[in-house]
């Protein structure tokens, strides 16, 4: 029988954890190759075809982009939240009215609107703060309750995304409806779409508003006395209190930005992709993002990468599904799995595996046999 | 006071649609009632549910009997619960974190093994349901009878499990005990029970309930199974658990509302008034995050809630 020992001190130095952290994604590669068998795949042929159709064709490094932005938006909304110790999950409700907030400007902006005719240089600054408002209105009242009165975020944020799901549902089935079948609003003007960057492939300039809000998130979290204010916050909000810090004020900052740039990230969703605003569009990309941000251990630069990456394996997986009918869902289990081993693998820095009978255990050491 | 025909058979269809659709709802939600009063905030029933309606659809399409599909629906939350147990616990990592990992991944592994289970097979295949029981004599009375006593046996069951679950929790060792490690873990450890014992034994019997659910869901109100069957529904127990202040008796009251805006919204749709059904189906969550932001007094929630423990 296995038994888990103790260690005397836990295996935390840098290097504990990146031996750690390699072995959980070899590990759950490996893991993961086992579901490619059935469907008479090699695992490495597959997982080698999956990263080079992201990442070194043209096209699909465009698609890879694509995906990311959105991912990054929201895994940096988390940085922001879960550091000043806001344990905010509503960044799928978010994401749904910055997309709406930004396709009902568009739609203003097409013929017969409030703002028709609007050049896209004014139509772009103004979608975006529609967006970022709406957004940080919507996870502000969460922030408020939680500050003010003392309220439980999770499960508040939880229940705001429902909200966001049925208010969508409610704009785009009733007062947004395109005449026609489907529960979606009419094709926005090619006028106010998010312009392409290359040739020969789809990437939008979204991905460059990301990129910048990560350099954004990054000076005003790790740089400025307000962004070390809101990580002592989050850090221990007793300590923070006595140290002069307005805890509630700093959450309810935190919430604020947070749900803005989930916000951001619906607002190109709609401007860069779909170009409508449509019934079931989040698609867990709110809670997607989530996971990418832990993969990037809450920071900045670490929630870029991951989300590349994690976008990367999506398209791959597109491909892969396309052209040798292998399931996409392969790769949703394996991106879990990933994060599923790296958590566990906390275990064993805390703990050691003790096969009995072979050596002495720590109680031996203790007792002194 | 005299209800002409169409009236009481529009109201008859409601109030049955109602409990018809808080049957798996509330299910899940007892639950997860055991999970929450224990301390672990189990947001991962979501996926559990959604593994046990794809364990219960197989096997009553291989075995062709709804109860042999119920007892794979239970066993896929025994061993759902097994590892999420496992993490929540052992490990001690964060509940929130667990708990969305693991309904992405379910999500994943439900639609995979579909996938590879009806690989080759066209169509959706439909299984053998549980059909109505009506209780001799009962059904009969006007408006209460088809309302109240002509379900399930699933449904049933889950009326018969909320009794049992709230002498469970309120009337026995055990449940003094699990809600002793909700409250204060530290001092129930001082006290000689086992915190992570506990702990496992409630996320289990949350994961189980959820598999149940999820096999209630296709075979006694759906038939078959997609990956989008549960879509909310184990989040929705969720809510029902905490709009139910962790109590047994009003976490079926709160299944109630949940599946009555559901149903009424489905009635409306079908009369064609002009009411949108989604501000219907808004509502109980409104509700919920009324109960839970703090401005009606501080939510009972049980001390220890989403806190891992260590043992020191």
């Amino acid at each position: 029988m296995i038994l888990l020992e103790r260690r005397l001190k836990p295996a935390d130095s840098p290097r504990a954890i990146a031996v750690a952290t390699i072995l959980s994604v070899l590990a759950a590669l490996m893991v993961g190759g086992l579901l490619f068998l059935p469907y008479g795949a090699n695992p490495i042929s597959a997982y080698a075809a999956l990263f080079s159709e992201a990442f070194l064709s043209w096209r699909g490094f465009g698609f890879t982009l694509i995906k990311a932005t959105p991912l990054i938006l929201v895994g940096l909304g988390t940085v922001v939240a879960w550091r000043t110790g806001f344990g905010y999950l509503g960044f799928e409700g978010c994401l749904l009215v910055g997309a709406a907030a930004a396709t009902i400007v568009a739609l203003s902006a097409g013929e017969g609107g409030a703002l028709a005719g609007i050049p896209f240089v004014l139509f772009l600054p103004l979608a975006t703060l529609a967006a970022l408002f709406a957004g940080a209105i919507w996870s502000g009242v969460i922030g408020l309750f939680k500050g003010r009165f003392g309220g439980n975020e999770v499960i508040t944020s939880l229940m705001m995304n429902y909200v966001a799901i049925l208010l969508v549902q409610y704009l785009v089935s009733g007062p947004l409806r395109a005449p026609g079948g489907l529960p979606q609003t009419t094709r926005l003007e090619r006028d106010y779409w998010l312009p392409l960057l290359f040739d020969g492939n789809r990437a939008h300039a979204g991905i460059l508003i990301a990129l910048a809000a990560a350099a954004l998130v990054w000076i005003v979290l790790m740089r400025s006395r307000l962004g070390f204010e809101m990580i002592v916050t989050g850090l221990n909000p007793k300590a923070a209190k006595f140290g002069g810090i307005e805890v509630g004020r700093r959450q309810l900052m935190a919430a604020c930005l947070a749900g803005g740039l989930a916000a951001l990230a619906g607002m190109m969703e709609v401007l860069g992709v779909h170009h409508r605003l449509m019934d079931g569009m989040a698609e867990g990309t709110g809670f997607i993002g989530i996971v990418a941000a832990l993969l990037g251990k809450l920071h900045p630069l670490g929630v870029v990468i991951v989300s590349l990456l994690y976008a990367g394996m999506t398209v791959g997986a597109d491909a892969m599904q396309r052209q040798a009918g292998l399931p996409g869902s392969i790769v949703f289990m394996i991106q879990s799995m990933i994060l599923l081993f790296i958590l566990t693998s906390d275990l064993f820095r805390y703990y050691r595996l003790h096969f009995p009978g072979r050596g002495r255990t720590l109680k031996d050491i203790r007792h002194g046999t | 006071m005299e209800l002409d025909v169409a009236t009481t058979a529009v109201l008859t269809g409601w109030l049955t649609a109602t409990i018809r659709l808080a049957g798996p709802l509330l299910l899940a939600a007892l639950g997860e009632l055991f999970a929450e009063r224990s301390g672990v905030l189990n947001i991962g029933i979501e996926g559990v549910m959604l593994l046990g309606a794809l364990a219960a659809y197989l096997a009553t399409w291989t075995g062709g009997n709804p109860w042999i599909g119920m007892l794979a629906g239970m066993a896929a939350g025994l061993v759902s619960g097994l590892f999420l147990g496992f993490l929540y616990v052992t490990v001690q990592a964060s509940h929130v974190v667990v708990g969305i990992i693991f309904n992405i991944f379910a999500l994943g592994l439900a639609s995979y093994v579909y996938r590879l289970a009806l690989s080759g097979i066209s169509g959706v295949q439909t299984v053998a349901m549980f059909t109505a029981k009506p209780v001799p004599g009962l059904s009969e009375i006007p408006v209460l009878g088809p309302v109240l006593f002509s379900h399930t046996m699933p449904l049933y069951l889950t009326v018969l499990m909320v009794f049992v679950a709230a002498y469970t929790l309120y009337k026995t060792a055990f449940g003094l005990n699990l809600r002793a490690v909700g409250e204060n873990p530290r001092a129930a450890d001082t006290a000689g029970i086992d915190v992570a014992r506990y702990r496992y034994i409630a996320v289990m019997i949350s994961t189980v309930a959820s598999g149940a659910a999820g096999a209630y869901l296709v075979l006694a109100n759906v038939g078959q199974f997609r990956d989008t069957i549960i879509a909310g529904q184990g989040f929705i127990a969720l809510a029902i658990v905490i709009f139910g202040r962790w109590d047994p008796w009003l976490a079926a009251i709160a299944a109630l509302i949940f599946g009555a805006a559901d149903a009424l919204q489905l009635t409306l749709q079908l009369m064609g008034t002009g009411i949108p059904p989604q501000l219907l189906l808004a509502l109980p969550y409104l509700l919920t995050i009324i109960a839970m932001s703090g401005l009606i007094g501080k939510a009972n929630q049980p001390a220890a809630f989403m806190q891992p423990y260590r043992k020191e």
